[in-house]
């Protein structure tokens, strides 16, 4: 059995982009002043979870891992004095109730709307937030976790994260490529090279190749050198050779 | 008169063999601390505690508590050339601990016993006992062994690095130190006037070094042998070394012109 973790509380994470009026669930969410919301909604196939916050992709066909538990994505979102201050997300919990009962809910509504939350909110809060967005079997949310990535009033971590689940998205990676020049964080484009080192394709290797020769921050020269080397990509270590060579 | 050369000739070196043979007596006959203070290198100098620099061109070796460091000296102590001061613990007749300093000699305490060597005795006994002693003294022993003033062991720590049997610490070591030799040979050792793209093209070696080995080894070699950096080549030495294949030590006897 394969199986890869899935590190929610340090990797996952998104950005919606601003909807111009509240989504039905945003609505039913604020409604509640003090309290606790919940809802579930269907998960990427393949994710399982041992119902207490961890989480994990099967990749692979075996699903004989007795301890992780499929199912749709269970978040808890926490309310005091008309603001959330929690969110909280599981899979394989059946257990859990809340004083308010979504039920279950459409996942892209879902995703989008935990996505536009995350930007209000920080540590581990936010976290859970892109996590959830980032397990929903949802549409492509390439442009919310780019709008999460962008935006320079949230924490850097949470951006990391949402940089993380923009890599394992479909966005292409010439248009991946572009975001870095806007973004600031050292942290931040220090994430981004690792991120782009996992596309693998060519595009990604030239990207590479340009930050490892021209960036001006000598720790991410060096940290995109560090991962075109992990890549197995020809045109990555001749580039290595011939800067030592030549 | 041939028979006469040979036996001059032969002199020396019965008396060598008898002063290392007198000098590992004394040392085996002490149970707990003894000293043996001897010649060391001309440049080498220390702090007479856990600093000792110019080892291998401008290299420092220091070492606390037990942790060691090599590197190139960075914050500003007192050097002072002076003999070596090795302090070995015995138990049993076998060293089980040695560590060297330069410099200044402290004052004798009265509980521990002190021996006065030649360097040529210094260097007949360590070079024996790094080769027959256990694994942790031979490691310990290697920096004194290299500090004897007129010793050249770079031949004898080939022989080491060859060694199948030897345990892996040791040869680590051994090449470390080897790598720096065949570094000064070459004269790319002191990186005074390192530049920041030296410092990428330390990076890339390094990241080569993480290749599979069927691909990062050529690769090191090649740099090692033919780069026009000096800084990039340096690094190569050193990583090939780490990497714990056997070409390595071709290399280092090739570049050092010790078949």
């Amino acid at each position: 059995m394969r199986m890869i973790i899935v590190a929610l509380a340090a990797l996952a994470g998104f950005a919606p982009t601003v909807a111009s009026q509240p989504s039905g669930i945003a609505r039913r969410v604020d409604a509640v002043r003090d309290g606790s919301v919940s809802m579930r909604f269907a998960s990427v196939p393949g994710v399982c979870g041992d119902g207490a916050g961890s989480t994990w992709t099967r990749n692979g066909s075996s699903d004989s891992w007795r301890g992780c538990i499929t199912g749709p994505v269970h978040v808890v979102i926490g309310r005091a004095d008309n603001a959330t201050v929690s969110v909280r997300t599981t899979i394989g919990d059946s257990r859990r109730s809340s004083d308010n009962d979504l039920g279950i809910v459409s996942a892209p509504d879902a995703a989008r709307y935990l996505l536009e939350l995350a930007h209000s909110l920080g540590g581990r809060n936010a976290s859970e937030a892109v996590s959830a967005a980032a397990l929903a079997d949802s549409a492509n949310l390439s442009s919310e976790f780019v709008s999460l990535v962008q935006d320079a009033s949230v924490a850097v971590d949470t951006r990391q994260q949402a940089l993380f689940w923009l890599g394992q998205t479909r966005i292409p990676t010439s248009d991946l490529s572009r975001l870095y020049e806007g973004l600031k964080p050292v942290g931040l484009r220090e994430h981004f090279v690792f991120v782009m080192s996992q596309r693998r394709d060519e595009t990604a290797i030239d990207k590479l190749i340009d930050i490892a020769s021209h960036d001006a921050d000598r720790d991410i020269r060096k940290n995109a050198m560090y991962w075109l080397g992990q890549t197995n990509n020809p045109r990555a270590v001749k580039f290595l050779r011939d800067l030592v060579t030549r | 008169m041939r028979r006469q050369l040979v036996r001059l000739a032969l002199i020396p070196l019965l008396a060598s063999h008898a002063g290392a043979q007198s000098l590992a007596q004394q040392v085996r006959s002490a149970n707990g601390t003894v000293q043996v203070i001897y010649p060391s290198r001309p440049n080498v100098c220390g702090d007479g505690q856990g600093s000792i620099s110019n080892v291998v061109g401008r290299a420092q070796f220091s070492f606390n508590d037990g942790s060691s460091s090599f590197g190139t000296p960075g914050r500003f102590r007192p050097c002072e050339h002076g003999p070596a001061r090795l302090v070995l613990t015995v138990l049993g007749g076998e060293v089980t601990r040695a560590r060297v300093y330069v410099g200044a000699v402290p004052p004798r305490r009265g509980d521990v016993r002190v021996v006065n060597a030649t360097a040529s005795d210094a260097e007949a006994w360590l070079t024996e006992t790094v080769e027959h002693g256990n694994a942790r003294a031979a490691s310990d022993l290697l920096l004194p062994l290299i500090l004897v003033e007129g010793s050249e062991p770079w031949k004898f720590f080939l022989k080491l690095a060859r060694d199948e049997n030897r345990p892996a610490e040791v040869k680590r070591t051994v090449m470390m130190w080897l790598s720096n030799a065949v570094s000064e040979h070459l004269g790319i050792l002191d990186d005074a006037a390192r530049s920041d793209e030296d410092e990428m093209r330390d990076q890339a070696v390094f990241v080569l070094s993480q290749r599979p080995k069927a691909e990062g080894v050529p690769a090191l070699i090649d740099v090692a042998r033919t780069s026009s950096h000096p800084s990039a080549r340096k690094t190569a030495l050193y990583w090939l070394g780490q990497s714990g294949d056997p070409r390595a030590v071709d290399v280092y006897a090739e570049l050092l012109g010790l078949r």
